[in-house]
């Protein structure tokens, strides 16, 4: 039997905030009260583990906001497994947004 | 037009970015860069509704610090296969440049300063005493590299792949000028350490460990190097067990990036496994990057 994935508990808050609907870093940022210097290596480091995946918001899309693009990121079925570990190790971590994909639809 | 927009009015901002850039490697800045001013974008954006100017803001200032520890972590990550541990020595060129810009600093401390000059005629009695003494160290630091290293420099026998004589002589011109800027580096180095440190009588013996450190590194240097092109060999590729010694070859393979050839590096160098230098021709240029 594999060994259940075991993430920090500012990894599984990342993971949780994505869970929930914040799909790029400022939003993460916002949601999750962590600092910019925390985040991004951490989104880098689950996307290199394989528990999000990341892409580039179209330009178009972006021009229509008047916005700059955005590189979103997605949870990955591994993500989703551990993130579920994480809920078991972390039982609060469920209060940090605990409806799931209110935001960014 | 966006990315424009916001360096214009976050110029402090875009500066600490694009300082921490230059941490990331080159493969990945652009990229990395363009993420990086998409957030920046909604901090000031935030600061705007809040009716505070973006520029000096102490939000966007913080965040944009952030950004270091997180080039950091990428370069310290990468895993691309172009990726270097000393990017700054690759080429030939970079690597005298880095040199001569140590030494210059070296040097520049070292006139600077006349202290430590002092120190020196006085403890050894003159000029021409303190350069005799240097010269005494370098002349130990060369009796005791052959026991800290192999003093080989990486001299293939001759084929039909060979690099041409003009190729030979420009690998001999290079290890000599490095080997100079290095003498300068560890003379100027130690005084200018010496004075610092407030300890003139240990200078000396700072000199000397400083001469077998740097002759040692030059020569590993001059060994990894593509007897080509001299840029520093990449990719290393462990081959065989170690175990496996005496029965078969084991070591390390490294790769000319140009597509110059292949070095093997043996485990334990011996008698009968030496160094050895495989050159390409051009039929396998295809599969390297021009």
């Amino acid at each position: 039997m594999p060994a259940e994935p075991k993430l920090s508990h500012t990894a599984a808050m990342i993971l949780q905030a994505i869970h929930c609907g914040c799909a790029y870093g400022y939003d993460i940022m916002d949601t999750t009260g962590l600092p910019s210097g925390t985040v991004y290596p951490a989104l880098r480091r689950l996307e290199q583990d394989g528990q999000i995946r990341s892409h580039w918001e179209r330009q178009s899309i972006a021009d229509a906001g008047q916005r700059p693009a955005r590189k979103y990121y997605k949870l990955t079925p591994s993500g989703k497994t551990t993130l579920e570990a994480s809920h078991r190790r972390y039982p609060l971590l469920s209060k940090l947004a605990p409806t799931p994909g209110v935001k960014h639809q | 037009m966006m990315t424009r927009r916001i360096s214009n009015w976050a110029s402090l901002d875009g500066a600490i970015l694009r300082c921490a850039a230059l941490l990331v490697p080159p493969a990945k800045r652009s990229d990395w860069l363009t993420e990086w001013r998409s957030e920046l974008w909604y901090v000031l954006e935030r600061c705007r509704h809040e009716g505070r100017r973006p520029v000096w803001d102490r939000n966007g200032i913080l965040f944009c610090l952030g950004s270091f520890r997180d080039a950091a972590w990428v370069r310290c990550n990468d895993q691309s296969p172009d990726s270097s541990r000393h990017p700054w020595l690759r080429s030939p060129i970079r690597c005298l440049m880095v040199l001569t810009t140590l030494a210059s600093v070296a040097a520049v401390f070292f006139f600077r300063s006349s202290g430590p000059l002092d120190t020196l005629l006085r403890a050894s009695r003159g000029h021409r005493e303190a350069l005799f003494a240097h010269l005494l160290m370098i002349f130990v630091a060369c009796v005791v590299l052959p026991a800290t290293t192999s003093l080989a420099l990486g001299e293939y026998p001759a084929n039909p792949y060979s690099p041409a004589r003009a190729r030979r002589v420009r690998r001999w011109i290079f290890l000599g000028i490095k080997l100079s800027l290095i003498v300068m580096i560890v003379f100027c180095g130690t005084l200018d350490l010496a004075q610092i440190a407030g300890v003139p009588a240990l200078q000396p013996h700072v000199a000397l460990l400083g001469y077998i450190l740097a002759f040692r590194w030059a020569l590993i240097d001059q060994r990894r190097r593509c007897p080509v092109c001299l840029r520093l060999l990449a990719n290393p590729v462990r081959i065989g067990r170690a175990g496996q010694t005496i029965l078969e070859w084991s070591g390390t393979e490294l790769v000319c990036t140009k597509g110059h050839g292949l070095l093997h590096l043996p485990e334990i160098a011996t008698t009968y496994s030496a160094q050895r230098w495989l050159d390409l021709d051009a039929s396998w240029s295809s599969l390297f990057l021009s």
